[in-house]
């Protein structure tokens, strides 16, 4: 079948739904509640050069980060990823993101007129709850990438279709929590095999050449339904400069600063005068970066474009090396998949509110507000770690309000319900609410940020990682400012003691944490409400 | 899902099933195993108007009504539902409105979440706290109730819903909490979570129960108006396809929100099931989307539905909808891709051959391909403008550099593969092999495309129901009464003994009996069947199975742990035996059978259908554009085969047949079709 507008839908339906599968297999069969409950993970579909043809709908900062891993699987193993073979990683600084994100590739073959020939590849992603390092968790406030936890570079997991299970072994023994990295590592890869036996199916069904021509067809698709949205941008050059809290050791302000040039269906995005890479946990290696970018263009697309490579075609993105956006091996990352990720995705749609002021909303939370809970718990006695981000508010839209208590941007990963958080773990839930009035003000209003305050029945060591407690997310064209974050500790449930954005606190049975999560901000001058 | 032939001993009665669609409303009666069925436009300002008009139309006058109803669900969709107050555990107040804090969109900067259907203005927190033990480790008191009181009188709520933590496991302040309200001088409609749903994950449960607040007045008002005429025998059809009195539906609506599509699925598996085909994948195409359902030898539900942005805990028939249907509007995207829908025509102005709407739809399609007749769509009510479809057919070919006649073809092959995608995702991703099931099609337009459909997906066998069109009203006939009951207990390890779940289960149903018979059914032709909700410790997926009989010597933990990890391996492809379970739910559902029409299987005749021939036409085909025999469905008679290229006509439903199928009239009137 040759390709044309009716095949090519007709394609991007069977990959997409190839991707979805893989993701049901994969939270199904799932073992912690991170994966399952918060649904922290992603799936997609690599044309046999390792670009990304199709995504589920899944985790938006996973977007650019998979075909990295891709990349990073096939450089380690040139001409040698047989079929049956999984690569497991999860090195920030070779593939991977932040290190729970251990991701899987695998390469899937098919027959073509009588000889195996490679099809592409199925990669998927989950967020492990913890890989061991300084604390539970494993996104601990770090000065190295070693204090973070199992670091695994692209290694085979599985040899033509047999699986090393001591890698599987040498993982579960460095995790607080083996049984769940056991049952999550057995989801992933009966989520690869799904994934395999899928393609292998579709080009059975199509013949290899067409299958490998709407690979490509689909790419130049992406790519022409970019270069259409770009060149609706006004031509122009539109800088930005904005600023995370700190990273975590010193309380120093760190730039984040961007200038995106668009020249007719062509856009340059530019990170020079950002900070350099910082000692602190919150630098996002280049593929987190790239994730930001491709996420905010893919804001710009129809809803029905896939989420693919032909993407970045048009972009050309500088993340100068050594600097934050794009940091030398062995620096802390834990924050930057989380957090840092966040502020990219700001200053891009700041500095596209200057092209599109009707189209971009005002600045979201700009945070994920990470929480990681670990301890002994005296009554189920045993160890336990639990880690949740928490929702803010929505930057108000040109022709609406923001939307209060809601995942933006980067993260979209759901809440555990408080009912099963307290039949699991030694937490009471306090207070679940949203945080009125934290939005700022506005023609349109920025949606309201949360707050979550959790008792702890025994003692714990509790993690925060949270942005936008000293810089308030801004308001555009005129719209207010939303209200910074705050981190408090109830000290025995009534002693307020105000916590850092980023910190590492050991609680006692009977304090309680209060996340306050920053609200957005609003759109035009709040004067022009009456008028609207 | 209840399957019982009917009984020796059940009364001959005539039952008649009312489905109110959104164009017709639809009249099967049951009278002594024979069934007879009568169309007539719906009233959709009122939908009683059209139902009495029918009823009278059919010459009725006394009988058992079943109604499959939209009007919780339009209430709901349509926002038209009471002013409603949540009370909730304070500082819990706002879980509604958070829900689970995901957006249901990645990339659209312009989503909106559907608005919370209890506004933060009539959220109301009491002091109040159980833990999940079920101990009350913060009490309610009589004041708190007394002010949140006041405040309900100066809001003006018309109806409160009240959830609070852990209220499953111990109900004593919902019950104070209603049992105060219902002593109010203008009692509002009051529903407690306790009761509508007492299960954990407080944001399903508040949800589940708001929504029935929430259209329980207007359901209330409805049902109200239709017994007077119909009679008090009435009952309305659940999502889960059982039926139940009015009076319980009125007290739980939540429960009817899918009672349309359920009556579909209950018709669609009746008729297959009849003809000995048990495992089906039912396809009811409509104007805006499809429903599919997988039913592998029974009728399979969930208890995790999402309605129009509101999660709804009860159970419903697993029926997933994609927005794909007859209405779904053609168009070439920015990177010059052929998308169809999800933007629907609807019903005004509807695809543009019924003269209105300027955009090309499915239907459309169907009509420039020949596989509509324009002058015999509604049995000729409605006579279709091929002309307008041809000049805009010629400017999307245009936009595609194809030809007109290639650019229909696109539409259904577009429109197909997504309706490939929705039975891909109801059958491999849980485990289900297609190739191993029978397609049934129904609703306007699902025989139109099922062949083409089943080629696609590998299904080796498409029925097609004697009346397609109808089928809803049948099933709504022909469900039996249910009512379910269920309750969160989470046991495991050395709590979970027989004694305390066969107490746990005397208890719900010593209820139920009670709310059976007060209802004026009779408890002994009653079944009752025991369910267990069951996990691997720690996790959040529940597979519901059976209740070990009492009658089994074995260790109660080793049985469950046996069925769970053969479900669990059906479902997910593998089972550790080594890991602990635990038992969240317990569930009861209570059946009372109803009669059956018992259709006596025509004796196969002859194989020629040409005296139901009555003309050709020219349809276009994959293969190309083929003179194709037209077949009046009601003509056709048992034994009769028919082969594509061909059309069979019938007043609300046309199927086709391409070429490379074919297949007879089976003995209860169904087209058994087969790639030939």
């Amino acid at each position: 079948m040759p390709v044309d507008p009716i095949s090519l839908e007709v394609f991007k339906n069977m990959f997409e739904s190839v991707a979805e599968e893989m993701g049901v297999a994969l939270q199904r069969t799932a073992y912690s509640p991170n994966i399952k409950e918060r649904r922290d993970f992603s799936c997609a579909i690599f044309d046999p050069q390792g670009n990304m043809v199709a995504q589920a709908a899944h985790q938006p900062v996973h977007l650019g980060a998979m075909p990295a891993s891709v990349e990073a699987a096939l450089q380690e193993f040139p001409n040698a990823l047989n079929a049956g073979d999984i690569v497991i990683l999860n090195d920030p600084y070779l593939g991977g993101t932040h290190l729970p994100d251990i991701t899987m590739v695998a390469p899937v073959y098919a027959n073509h007129n009588g000889t195996k020939t490679l099809a592409g590849f199925v990669a998927n992603r989950g967020h492990h709850a913890d890989v061991g390092g300084m604390t539970p968790g494993s996104l601990p406030l770090s000065t190295e990438l070693y204090q973070e936890g199992t670091i695994i570079p692209p290694i085979k997991l599985a040899r033509r279709g047999r699986m090393n299970n001591e890698i599987i072994q040498l993982i579960c023994r460095n995790s607080r929590t083996p049984d769940e990295r056991k049952g999550d590592l057995a989801a992933q890869t009966a989520a690869i095999r799904v994934g395999e036996l899928r393609m292998r199916e579709v080009t059975e069904r199509y013949g290899m050449s067409d299958t490998l021509e709407h690979m490509a067809a689909l790419l130049d698709y992406t790519e022409r339904v970019t270069r259409r949205a770009i060149s609706k941008i006004p031509d122009g050059r539109y800088e930005v400069l904005d600023y995370m809290d700190d990273d975590g050791l010193t309380q120093e302000l760190v730039p984040i600063a961007v200038a995106i040039t668009v020249t007719g269906d062509e856009m340059s995005i530019d990170f020079t005068g950002t900070s350099p890479q910082r000692p602190g946990c919150i630098n996002a290696p280049v593929s987190v970066t790239t994730s930001a970018c491709l996420y905010v263009i893919r804001c710009l697309l129809d809803e029905n474009a896939p989420a693919n490579q032909g993407c970045l075609r048009p972009l050309h993105i500088n993340a100068p090396r050594g600097s934050l956006v794009n940091p030398e091996p062995q620096r802390g990352v834990a924050a930057g998949n989380v957090e840092t990720s966040q502020r990219i995705t700001d200053v891009l749609f700041a500095a596209l509110a200057q092209a599109l002021p009707n189209v971009i909303p005002a600045a979201s939370q700009g945070t994920m507000n990470n929480m990681i809970i670990g301890g002994h718990d005296p009554v189920r006695n045993k160890p336990f770690v639990y880690y949740e981000t928490i929702a803010g508010g929505m930057g108000a839209r040109p022709d609406k309000d923001g939307i209060s208590g809601i995942h933006t941007h980067m993260t979209n990963t759901m809440n555990t319900p408080v009912e099963a958080m307290e039949f699991a773990f030694p937490i009471r839930l306090k207070r679940y609410a949203i945080r009125r009035g934290s939005g700022g003000d506005g023609k349109y209003k920025g949606g309201d940020g949360v707050i979550r305050d959790v008792e702890f029945l025994a003692p714990a060591r509790v993690t925060l990682m949270s942005e936008r407690r000293k810089l308030p997310p801004p308001g555009y064209h005129g719209g207010h400012h939303g209200e910074t974050g705050e981190n408090v500790m109830l000290k025995g449930g009534y002693e307020e003691i105000r916590l850092a954005g980023k910190e590492l606190v050991d609680v006692e049975a009977g304090d309680v944490i209060s996340v306050r999560t920053p609200g957005a901000g609003g759109w035009g001058a709040p004067e022009d409400e009456q008028s609207s | 899902m209840p399957n019982n032939p009917a009984s020796d001993n059940t009364v001959q009665r005539r039952v008649v099933g009312i489905d109110v669609g959104g164009t017709f409303t639809d009249i099967a009666v049951l009278e002594d195993g024979k069934l007879t069925v009568h169309k007539l436009p719906s009233t959709p300002d009122d939908p009683s108007r059209g139902i009495l008009q029918g009823v009278k139309e059919t010459g009725v006058t006394s009988a058992e009504f079943v109604h499959g109803s939209t009007v919780a669900t339009n209430a709901l969709l349509e926002g038209k539902g009471a002013r409603t107050a949540l009370v909730t555990t304070m500082g819990f107040e706002d879980v509604l409105e958070i829900g689970r804090q995901a957006r249901a969109e990645l990339y659209n900067l312009e989503m909106d979440r559907a608005p919370a259907l209890a506004p933060w203005e009539l959220r109301f927190g009491l002091p109040e706290r159980v833990d999940h033990t079920g101990t009350i480790i913060e009490d309610l008191t009589p004041e708190a109730i007394q002010t949140l009181i006041g405040m309900l009188e100066e809001s003006g709520a018309e109806a409160v819903a009240v959830s609070f933590l852990f209220s499953f496991l111990n109900t004593a302040h919902e019950e104070m909490v209603r049992d105060a309200l219902q002593k109010m001088k203008n009692p509002p409609y009051i529903s407690i979570s306790s009761r509508v749903l007492p299960e954990f994950r407080e944001y399903e449960r508040a949800s589940t129960v708001v929504v029935n607040a929430y259209v329980g007045k207007v359901m209330s008002r409805y049902l109200g108006e239709l017994e007077g005429p119909l009679g008090k025998g009435l009952r309305i059809m659940q999502s889960s396809g059982g039926s139940i009195t009015a009076r319980l539906a009125s007290e739980e609506p939540v429960r009817t929100i899918l009672s349309g599509p359920a009556g579909g699925v209950v018709g669609a598996f009746y008729s297959a099931m009849q003809a000995g085909y048990p495992d089906i994948i039912t396809l009811d195409m409509g104007g805006t989307s499809t429903d599919v359902s997988l039913c592998p030898g029974q009728i399979k539900e969930t208890t995790a539905s999402n309605i129009g942005g509101y999660p709804i805990g009860v159970p419903m028939i697993d029926i997933h909808t994609v927005g794909a249907g007859g209405g779904s509007i053609a168009r070439v995207d920015t990177g010059g891709a052929l998308v169809v829908g999800p933007e629907s025509a609807g019903a005004d102005p509807g695809p543009a051959c019924y003269g209105n709407g300027d955009q090309l739809t499915v239907t459309d399609a169907n009509l420039f391909l020949g596989r509509l007749l324009p002058d015999r769509f509604l049995g000729g009510r409605i006579t279709l403008d091929r002309e307008r479809v041809e000049g805009l057919m010629d400017s999307l070919a245009a936009q595609i550099n194809a030809q007109a006649q290639q650019a229909a073809l696109g539409i259904n092959r577009v429109v197909n593969s997504k309706m490939e995608r929705a039975i891909r995702s109801i059958s491999l991703e849980r485990g289900y092999d297609p190739r191993l099931f029978t397609l049934v099609p129904f609703g306007g337009a699902g025989p139109m495309h099922a062949c083409e459909l089943a080629q696609e997906l590998g299904i080796p066998r498409v029925l097609v129901p004697a009346r397609p069109g109808i089928l809803s009203a049948l099933g709504v006939a022909i469900a039996d009464i249910v009512k379910d009951y269920s309750r969160t207990v989470m046991l495991r390890g050395a709590d979970l003994d027989r004694g305390r779940l066969d107490e746990e289960f005397h208890g719900m149903e010593g209820q139920a009996k009670e709310e059976m018979t007060g209802e004026g059914l009779s408890v002994d032709k009653m079944l009752t069947r025991r369910f267990l909700d069951v996990r691997y410790v720690g996790q959040s997926f529940e597979l519901t199975i059976d209740y070990p009989s009492r009658n089994t010597k074995s260790d109660l933990n080793k049985i469950i742990g046996d069925s769970f990890y053969k479900a669990h391996l059906r479902r997910f492809g593998y089972a550790d035996k080594k890991e602990p379970v635990e038992i969240v739910n317990l569930r009861l559902k209570l059946d009372v059978p109803m009669d059956k029409p018992q259709t006596v299987p025509q004796i196969i005749g002859p194989a020629d259908p040409s005296g139901a021939l009555i003309g050709e036409a020219e349809v276009v085909f994959q293969e190309g554009s083929i003179i194709s025999p037209l077949y009046q469905r009601e003509q056709l008679t048992c034994g009769n085969r028919v082969s594509g290229p061909a059309l069979v006509i019938q007043m609300d439903c046309t199927t086709v047949l391409p070429p490379g199928w074919g297949g007879p009239v089976d003995p209860f009137g169904n087209l058994l079709l087969e790639p030939e």
